[in-house]
This record gives C-alpha cells, structure tokens and sequence, in this order.
C-alpha cells in the first residue's frame, strides 16, 4: 500500500515537473491572420488562440466573456492595431494582465514598422496624444508585410522566452524561404491581371493591390456601416461601365444584395474573396489565404 | 437626369408597393394600438430565418422562407392571445417582450453559427435602393392577394375573435417578413406608421384615411428618393428623417385645417419666439459659463458668414487664424496629392521600392501631426477671442432673446 502511494506521488512529481511539462506559451491573437503567422514563428512552442471568428467583420466584433478569460491566462497578445481592433484595449483593461498590457513585455502590435497606405484624418484610438493617421488596416494583405510582422513577433517571443529564441529565428526563416517562393508564383500568375480594374465592395485591398498591381477603382461602401447613397452607387456604375470592370469583389460577411445589384447592371462577375485566414474553407493559413484568392481572381478573370 | 430616373424608378415602385399594403395595416394597427407588432414579427421571421441558417440551410432559400414563415406563424398564435391576456398588463408591453425575446434569442443562435451576425444583419437592414424588377414581381402579387382577402373579410377582421386576430396577425407577419427583407426595420415601420398617422389625422372613414395616407407616403418617397440622389445621402435613413418631417409637417397643419385659425397662427408664432428665446438664452449662458467650449449658434453663425469673425478678433488673431487655416488646408492637400500619386503607382509605371513607400507613410504621417497643430492654433486663437469678448456678447445675446420673447412689454413698464 505504501508503495503504491509512494509510486504514484513520484508520478505526480514527475508529470507536474516543467522539465518534464514542455510547456506552451498561451498567445493571443486578435485575428486569424496573426495566429497564423504567430504559429510560423512560434511553432510547437506556442498555443496560440484568436479572438474574431474569420467570418465575422473584425471592426465590430463584441468580445465574449471567455475572451477576458483568455487573456488573463495569456502571455502574449498580438493585435493588428492601426484602429482596426480598437475593442481589444478594453478587453486588455477588463484582463488587467500586466504582461500583456501596452507597456507589457507581451504586448505586440503587429502594425509596428508597417509603411501604412492612405493615411487620413486622426487616429481615433487611445495613443500617446500624437496624431498619427490611422492609416488602411489591411496591410497582412500584402504577403511582403509578413516578414515585418512575423519579426516583430519574433522580437516579442525572444523576449518572453529567450532559451529558444534560437528556434524561434530558425522558424521564422523558414516560412519567409516558403513565402518568397509562393509570392513569386502568386506574382507571375497575377501579371496578366495588371492594371486590370476591379471594383470593391469595401476598400481591404490597398496593400493586396500595390503587391500585385492591381487597380482598385471604386468601392460600394464608402464609410463602414453606411449603405451607399443613390448618386454615389449611379457613379460606380458609371465608372464600371466606362472602364469596363469585369470582377466585383466581396469578402464572405459583405452583403449579396448590393454587390449582385451593381453586378447585375453591368455584366461584371462577384468573385468572393477572403481578407482573412479562414474566411472560405479554402483558405486554411496564412500561405493559403493567397493562393485562394489569387485562384479566385484568376478564375473570374478568364 | 435619365441615369437618376433608371435608379431611382425601381426603389421608387417599390415604395408604392410598400406605402400601398403598410398604409393600410397601419391604420389597424393605430385602432388596435399595437404599434411595436411589425418590429416583433420581423425580429421573429428573422429568428426562423437564424435557425435556418444554424441547421445549414443557405440564406435565400426555401426552407430559409419555410423556417421564417413557420416562427412568424407561431409568434401570430401568440399576438392573437395577447389581447386576451392583457387585462392588468398593456398588450403592448407583452409585444414588447416578444420582440426583445426573439431579438436576443436570436443572438444565442448567432454564437452557435458562424455567419450568423451577418446573416441576421441582412435580414434586418434591407437596402431599398438596390431593390429591383424582381422585388416587385414577387411582392406585388403577394400584396394584391392579402390586400383583397383583407378587403373580402373586412368585416370579420375587425370582430374580436380569436381566429380572426390570428388571420390579421398572420397575413401581417408575411407582410412584415418580405417588405423587412427589402426596405429594413427602420424604413418599415415609418411605412406602417406615418402615412396611416397622417390619414387618421385628416380623416374618419377608412375609405379616406386610406386616400389620403397613400398620397402623403407616396409624395413623401418620391421627395426623398430624389433628395437621396440630390445630396448624396443613404437612401434608407434619407426616407425614415423625410416620413419624420412630413408627420411634423402634419401635425403643423393641423390646426390650420382643423378649427380656429387665428388661434392657430397666434400660438404657432409664439412657439417660434420661444425657441428662439431659448436658443439665444441658452448660447449667451454657454459663451459666459464656457467661453472656450463649443458655440453651436455662433460656431454655425460663423461657418455661415466667416466675416462675423471681425467682428471680435484683432486684427493680429485675424492674420494668425488664417495664416493657420491656409497651412492647414494646404498640408491636406499635399497629403492628399502623396495618396493619390502612391495609388496611381500601384498599377502604372514602375513600383516604388518598400524604401519609398514607407517613406510616404511616414510623411503623410508629419503632414496629419503639422495638419492637427494648425487646427489647435486656430481653435485656441478663437477661444481666446471669445474669452475676451465674453461678458458683451453674452449680454447682447440676451438682449436679443429679450426682443424676441413675446412678452407685452407696455404692460409690464
């Protein structure tokens, strides 16, 4: 009997050891995206979990009470910032987790070090009083960013966790080596499509744009939320058919209605394309978001 | 003026269309004093439509159609025993719990499906504008049927059976679902409510009302219809503010027609003075208590005529705030000229290097900082003018309200 327990608190001691228990870092993640190259980087090291649910617009999501819970027991947050998760720095205050909050060592803004696109106007954000533009959000759109953001995610699990920075560097050359490959494939594919005219249902894609030279030439929504007035729609049109546009693009969550409306007065086609990891089936990770989309473009485009 | 009338004739049918049939449901509505019914069944229809979409069922779909039908069915079973029930407790309140109910029923649903929020969204924010040829050919005969079976049991619908308030409800409900899924919540229930308001108003015989509800919706669609083209505005909530206005306008007139007119232009013109003694009062108490917070009269004031800015500023606050403003508006330009030659790059010539292009960020960036400060220059060049000028003003101020009020002074002195 004694024996028995004596072999089972050895157990015990064992399993609960953290030599023994590799533990993974808890990260979390704003969006799918940043999951998906937080994973890149981080490999088997991490557990990384994100917050808005790739189908739904990430401006508007309502976090949950499970998500404060998460970032109590997190180590690490990745946001993608530029005003496009402002819900995440009162979720941030609610989880009062200092390691993760703005001057935390596992606070990382993915935007850092981004060139932002059409900045305008003032941050609406909590800042430090400048007026740094807000600036496009979408610029994980562009798979070059991705080197900038899985670095300044490399910096941050380096600092967490500096025994396997070492791993962490080898991780992050290798996805860079698979992406530099894929982005050359995506481009050659996408040449013919130069300079070709698309409209938008809303305006995602300027980095998507200027990596693959594409041209964006109208978008039905002009202002998140708001429909579109009659004179601005009429105009679209216009310019749809004086230019002849061919592809209108809509993301998953964007209205059918308005979008096959404007479709159908000119003749174009809807290719529904994912701004996120996740928003269509095909759409799996970060490599594969772009050769869904690029597959989608193309396919319209013939 | 072709394009717009191409545009604007589509959604402009289908307002008639939906005026015709809601024109007339509203003025029962207003009788049995269920205002809130059509928000209740839409929010149900739409709670079928998420329990659709939750068991797999694609929007847009019959079994879609089915689900919605079948909760709106159900929730007409439940209205009709309302009345019954409502003895201690206002009817109205218990439609209330059934919309509020349904409303967050449907978000429990959400959490279980992906694409729900959205989903629910778009059954519930129809977009009028880009209704079409097909919205008609499916809601007109729709509406020619409910409209004569209402017309064949009129007299029955009226009575105050169980049966019968289940019929109302139920044809209501179908109603509700489709012109919900076109128009949206919001524009719906002006469609319900105003055009029947204004027909009760002006009008006892249902014959008339119905005349007269009909011709205010419909004038009222067309004006906004072609405002929303006019001034560049979303079509859906230009409609909702114009049905507002022409209920207002309504309820001006009414005096007018409807007894003494003398009477009614005393009181109208002593209305106005009032609100404008409170306007003017109320910005003289601001503009002496906080100079240097927002002035809505003078600030609109001033947007109208920037001249009235002499008035009080010297002449070196003057230069300095137009200097400011030049500055301003020229680093929006220049920022403006920076995105634009970066959008053009996209496609034509060679692209810029990353170097480039996070230069330009970076000095869009300096052009929004350089941008702001000229903004706080000029701010604060003001309100330090109107600190100055503060007492004067605000005792001119409530000169003028004194003038205004309509108080027989000869009686008082």
């Amino acid at each position: 009997m004694m024996a028995l327990r004596g072999a089972l608190i050895g157990a015990f001691l064992a399993l609960a050891s953290p030599a023994f228990a590799q533990e993974r870092i808890a990260v979390v993640t704003t969006t799918t995206d940043l999951r998906s190259l937080t994973e890149a980087v981080g490999g088997e090291r991490v557990a990384v979990v994100s917050l808005v649910p790739p189908t739904m617009d990430a401006e508007e999501y309502q976090p949950k009470p499970q998500d404060v819970l998460r970032l109590k027991n997190a180590r690490m947050l990745v946001r993608v910032g530029l005003d496009y998760d402002l819900w995440a720095d009162r979720l941030l205050t609610q989880a009062g987790n200092r390691a993760i909050g703005r001057s935390g060592p596992g606070y990382v803004d993915a935007s850092y070090g981004i060139a932002a696109l059409e900045l305008r106007g003032m941050s609406v954000g909590p800042g430090d009083g400048h007026a740094h533009g807000s600036g496009n959000p979408h610029y994980w759109l562009d798979p070059k960013n991705a080197e900038v953001i899985t670095a300044t995610i490399l910096e941050a699990l380096a600092r967490i966790d500096p025994a396997n920075a070492a791993s962490y560097e080898a991780n992050r050359a290798a996805f860079l080596a698979r992406l530099q490959g894929k982005i050359a494939e995506w481009e050659e594919k996408l040449a013919p499509l130069k300079g070709m005219p698309i409209v938008a249902y809303h305006n995602s894609w300027p980095y998507f744009a200027r990596r693959f030279r594409l041209d964006f030439v109208g978008f039905i929504e002009v202002k998140p939320g708001v429909p579109p007035s009659p004179s601005h729609l009429s105009g679209i049109v216009r310019t749809m058919k004086a230019r002849n546009v061919r592809i209108v693009v809509r993301e998953p969550h964007e209205p059918q209605r308005d979008v096959a409306f404007v479709a159908g007065k000119t003749g174009a086609t809807v290719v529904t394309l994912a701004a996120s990891v996740g928003a269509l089936p095909q759409a799996g990770d970060y490599i594969a978001l772009f050769d869904a989309n690029v597959a989608a473009l193309l396919a319209a485009a013939r | 003026m072709s394009e717009a009338l191409a545009f604007l004739l589509p959604p402009f049918l289908v307002a008639v269309c939906l005026v015709g049939i809601h024109a007339y449901f509203g003025i029962e509505v207003l009788r049995r004093k269920v205002i809130f019914v059509d928000l209740a069944l839409a929010q149900i229809a739409a709670l079928g439509a998420t329990a659709a979409f939750m068991l797999g069922h694609p929007a847009q779909n019959a079994a879609t159609y089915g689900y919605s039908l079948a909760f709106t069915l159900l929730a007409a079973v439940l209205l009709a025993f309302t009345r019954r029930w409502a003895s201690r407790v206002p009817q109205e309140a218990l439609i209330g719990v059934i919309y509020v109910v349904a409303a967050a029923a449907a978000i429990l649903l959400i959490d279980q499906a992906p694409q729900g929020a959205e989903h629910l969204k778009q059954v519930l924010t129809g977009n009028i504008l880009t209704s079409g040829w097909n919205d008609l050919a499916a809601i007109v005969p729709l509406y020619l049927a409910i409209g004569v079976l209402h017309w064949i049991l009129r007299a029955r619908l009226t009575g105050d059976s169980l049966a019968w308030d289940f019929v109302f409800y139920a044809t209501f409900g179908v109603v509700v679902t489709s012109s919900v899924a076109i128009a949206g919540v919001l524009l719906v229930f002006s469609f319900l409510i105003i055009p029947a308001a204004i027909g009760v108003m002006f009008a006892d015989a249902l014959g008339r009302q119905l005349a007269i509800g009909w011709i205010a919706g419909i004038a009222t669609s067309a004006a906004a219809l072609a405002a929303s083209f006019a001034f560049d505005l979303p079509t859906g909530a230009a409609m909702v503010c114009a049905f507002g206005i022409s209920l207002a306008i309504a309820g001006m007139l009414y005096p007018f027609l409807r007894g003494d007119r003398h009477r009614a232009l005393r009181v109208a013109g002593a209305t106005v003075r009032w609100i404008l003694v409170a306007i003017l009062m109320g910005s003289a108490l601001q503009l002496a208590a906080a100079p240097r917070a927002d002035q809505p009269l003078i600030d609109l004031a001033e947007y109208a005529v920037p001249q009235l800015r002499s008035l009080y500023f010297t002449s070196s606050e003057q230069a300095a705030f137009a200097d400011a403003g030049a500055y301003a508006e020229r680093y929006r330009r220049e920022a403006e000229e920076l995105n634009e030659r970066e959008r053009r790059n996209r496609t034509e010539g060679e692209t810029l290097d990353d170097f480039t292009v996070a230069r330009i960020s970076s000095f869009l960036k300096s052009y929004g900082e350089m941008r702001k400060g000229e903004q706080f220059v000029m701010g604060e060049v003001r309100a330090r003018a109107r600190e100055r000028v503060r007492w004067i003003a605000a005792g001119a101020l409530l000169l003028l309200a004194l003038l205004f009020a309509p108080i027989r002074w000869r009686r008082i002195l």
